[in-house]
């Protein structure tokens, strides 16, 4: 058990470095045309930045592959831990472990968007989100960290896919409702015509508007997905696929909020600052549907 | 390539009114209500709304409780809302049937449009429509106008793009379009909705779900089977910490006598026999049954211990040596009397006050049958006896709580979640995207190529393709 708490202290402190490194790489002095023109194509952002920026950059990208990594390497050891423990595998068996899993989804989801985008600012969001997700396991009591077999109910080969859907879709919301502040902030920074360096790394308020509709586009069949398979489990262990349980409940609210989202956006008007409103409030849903229902509501699912 | 005059729109051509609110009128307007996002949108946010409150409010519970937690106005209004069942309301019932309706109306106005385009599309469009898009480049090249959309043509083809053309005097026309199927999958979860309500009303009505107690040897009818269930064994494992790690039932059916099937259900792995589902759902302390009992024997006179005996479960026990025979017959957990029907029940589930019942064969002279108390050991003496009974501890009989349920609509809610999932992710991975391109000569021996496209989502992607296409457009040459 030791070995898997540690390797996420240490993942705990990267993700920080990283925050901290991505913030750094907003504040740093770089040329001050650097606003795109509206509209614009926003690729090439290396030539936009100046030296402190680009290098403060690149290490921070290096510190949240190599703190993603050893997030992997914790939740690998406490899978292997459980496996001596508790006979199963799933490393996001009880609340601890869940989050641990999410935050390391956040994180691997923003590497993929940084490697396919080359948009660094985003980082500030989004690591953030999956820095607090990990120090909100990390704020747990011990004994909520460890790995204590699971309940009867519970142990099942369906808990390997039911739990990891459901948590990744949570992750691509997450980071939807990352670019959504972001959203807010850099459009609040045009409104007031500031030209200030920190927001000359942001992309377009276009490009964050649909990155954060493209991760509710990918956490959207993922939750579906992820509730379908939890009907399927407990039809095949309580005998009945939809028991109106909080939990299972607060999910379906939750994909029903995204799905007048999905449908909102092919109306007028509900672009850009609506959309990135209406993503924050989506994932403060989910958060409660995530820890909110396990703390203040009862029912079978409130197992941590 | 094939060249077909474009001869539908996506839009739906303006109908003239018809005079007077007639019926076409009613029911275009109606069609135009239920297939509306706006009914879409309050639909998914009033059902989002509306089942948070049995998230809050505990559902099926009885009366006192509500009293007790809201009040007794509260509660009145609970009941006249629906409050206590939320999910079962007539209204909310209503609501998932509006979706229904809204999605199969939504289906049934747009998805013809989308079917035509699979076969047939817009080709030709004015050069106006192409410098109107979003997306729209203009690059002159040397070639003729044949051999450059011969070219494009291939490379649209080469990215996997369907392309139709149409060669006139002045001017080629390209239309290229990829990823129809994100909007056939966007109709298929429109379906979906209905098969998965389908499925679970099926279920409701034809199906059932049931809770029984069964102990360890006895064999129990069901009549929805016609068949019989016999509980072989049950018993519990632990962990080494002593948590429950799994609880079993070996199962037996049985049909006129006759074994049918056997197998071992735990919780997670059930026994189906004809439609029927055997879950391992809970076990427990039985409520009128014991294994063994442990009764001290005392000497009246001396206020001794003369022994302490193990009695088992309507076992008589013979012990020669005090001259007396004994046997437990009978066991309650919560002991409460009937007094009209002169009967001994358990007044609840719990061991809140566990008896068992002796029958006492002294000397063959004194004969009785006493009920003796666990917690009031002094309760009842036998008049005539040398000896006083105390049941100091006892073993009880584990029932094992199997659910039991038929459900013969939930392939079709398969079926429906199957189509949702694959419906959406289509939906979401592919986009539709259009090109129109017009080549045009100009100058001696060149052409200019103006170029448009939309994509109905995925604006970003879609605009470094499109660079990337004006880009080979640029290097395109006789
Ligand atoms: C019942 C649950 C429903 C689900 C799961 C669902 C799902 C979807 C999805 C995933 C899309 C694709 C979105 C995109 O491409 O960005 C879509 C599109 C759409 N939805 Fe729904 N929807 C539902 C109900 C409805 C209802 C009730 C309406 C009523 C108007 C509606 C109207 C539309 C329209 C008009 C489109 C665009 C279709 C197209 O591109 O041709 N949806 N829906």
């Amino acid at each position: 058990m030791a070995r898997s708490l540690f390797l996420f202290d240490m993942t705990f402190w990267l993700y920080l470095a990283s925050l901290t490194l991505y913030v750094a790489y907003l504040f740093a002095r770089r040329p001050a045309m650097a606003f795109a023109p509206a509209g614009h194509p926003a690729e090439d952002f290396d030539e936009r930045d100046g030296a402190w920026a680009t290098q403060l950059g690149q290490v921070a990208t290096l510190v949240t592959v190599f703190g993603w990594m050893v997030n992997t390497a914790a939740l690998l050891t406490r899978a292997f831990e459980r496996l001596e423990h508790s006979g199963t595998f799933a490393p996001w068996s009880n609340q601890f472990e869940a989050m641990a899993y999410v935050s390391w989804a956040i994180i691997l989801g923003y590497v993929l968007l940084e490697l396919r985008y080359k948009i660094k600012a985003i980082g500030a969001f989004v690591v953030g989100i999956g820095f607090i997700a990990m120090g909100a396991a990390s704020l747990l009591p011990y004994r909520y960290q460890t790995a204590e077999p699971l309940v009867p109910a519970l142990n099942s080969y369906w808990i390997y896919i039911h739990v990891s859907v459901t948590l990744t879709s949570y992750a691509a919301f997450a980071m939807a409702g990352g670019l959504g502040v972001m959203y807010l902030f850099k459009e609040r920074a045009e409104q007031r015509g500031s030209r200030s360096r920190f927001y000359a790394a942001f992309p377009d308020l276009e490009t964050i508007d649909e990155l954060g509709y493209k991760a509710i586009m990918i956490g959207f069949p993922m939750l579906a997905f992820g509730i379908i398979l939890g009907a399927m489990w407990a039809n095949y262990a309580w005998g009945g696929y939809w028991s109106w349980d909080p939990k299972e409940t607060w999910s379906l609210i939750v994909w029903l909020i995204y799905g007048a989202y999905i449908h909102a956006r092919m109306t007028r008007g509900w672009e850009g600052r609506r959309a990135a409103i209406y993503a924050v409030f989506g994932f403060l849903m989910v958060i409660f549907c995530f820890w909110g229902v396990n703390f203040l509501l009862s029912g079978l699912h409130a197992y941590a | 390539m094939n060249s077909r005059p474009e001869t539908l729109s996506e839009q739906d051509t303006p109908q003239t009114p018809a005079p007077g609110v007639g019926w076409e009128e009613f029911s275009r307007e109606l069609v135009e209500f239920f297939a509306s996002i706006k009914l879409a949108m309050f639909l998914f946010l009033f059902i989002a709304i509306t089942a948070t409150i049995g998230t809050v409010i505990q559902q099926g519970e009885r009366a006192e409780t509500y009293i007790q937690e809201y009040g007794e106005d509260a509660y009145r209004w609970f009941l006249r809302l629906g409050f206590t069942d939320v999910y079962h309301t007539w209204w909310f019932t209503g609501l998932l049937g509006l979706l229904c309706v809204n999605s199969l109306t939504c289906f049934y106005k747009r998805f013809p449009a989308v079917w035509r385009s699979m076969k047939q599309d817009k080709v030709s469009v004015s050069l106006a429509f192409i410098k109107g898009m979003k997306q729209q480049a203009e690059v002159v090249v040397p070639g003729t106008k044949e051999s450059i959309a011969q070219q494009l043509a291939q490379h649209y083809v080469g990215k996997g793009y369907r392309v139709l053309a149409k060669n006139e005097a002045g001017e080629v026309t390209l239309y290229a379009t990829k990823g129809v199927m994100g909007r056939v999958g966007a109709h298929m979860a429109h379906l979906s909705a209905t098969v998965i309500v389908l499925g679970g009303l099926l279920g409701s009505y034809y199906g059932f779900q049931e809770f029984g107690v069964c102990l360890e040897g006895q064999t129990y009818h069901i009549p929805r089977g016609n068949f019989d269930l016999k509980v072989d064994k049950f018993w519990i494992d632990y962990h080494e910490n002593g948590a429950v790690k799994s609880y079993n039932s070996t199962l037996t059916v049985l049909e006129s006598g006759e074994t049918k099937i056997t197998k071992t259900i735990t919780v997670n792995d059930p026994l189906v026999y004809k439609g029927i589902w055997f879950y391992q759902s809970s076990y427990g302390d039985a409520w009128d049954q014991i294994e063994v009992a442990r009764v001290n024997i005392k000497d009246k006179q001396t206020e001794k211990v003369v022994k302490t005996i193990d009695l088992e479960w309507q076992k008589e026990q013979t012990l020669s040596d005090l001259n007396l025979k004994l046997a437990m017959t009978d066991f309650v957990a919560d002991f409460a009397f009937n007094s009209t029907e002169k009967k001994v029940y358990s007044k609840t589930i719990e061991h809140a006050n566990p008896a068992i019942k002796l029958t006492v064969n002294e000397r063959s002279t004194v004969q009785a049958t006493p009920w003796i108390f666990y917690q009031f050991p002094d309760l009842f003496e036998i008049k005539d006896s040398k000896y006083q009974f105390e049941l100091i501890g006892y073993k009880p009989k584990k029932y094992t709580g199997l659910q039991i349920a038929k459900n013969p609509g939930i392939n079709i809610v398969w079926i429906g979640c199957t189509m949702i999932v694959v419906g959406i992710t289509l939906s979401s991975f592919i986009y539709h995207r259009r090109l129109w391109t017009k080549i045009i000569p100009s100058g001696a021996s060149g052409v200019t190529v103006h170029v448009g496209g939309t994509t109905h989502k995925s604006q970003i992607d879609f605009q470094k393709e499109f660079r990337k296409l004006t880009e080979k457009i640029r290097t395109l040459e006789a």
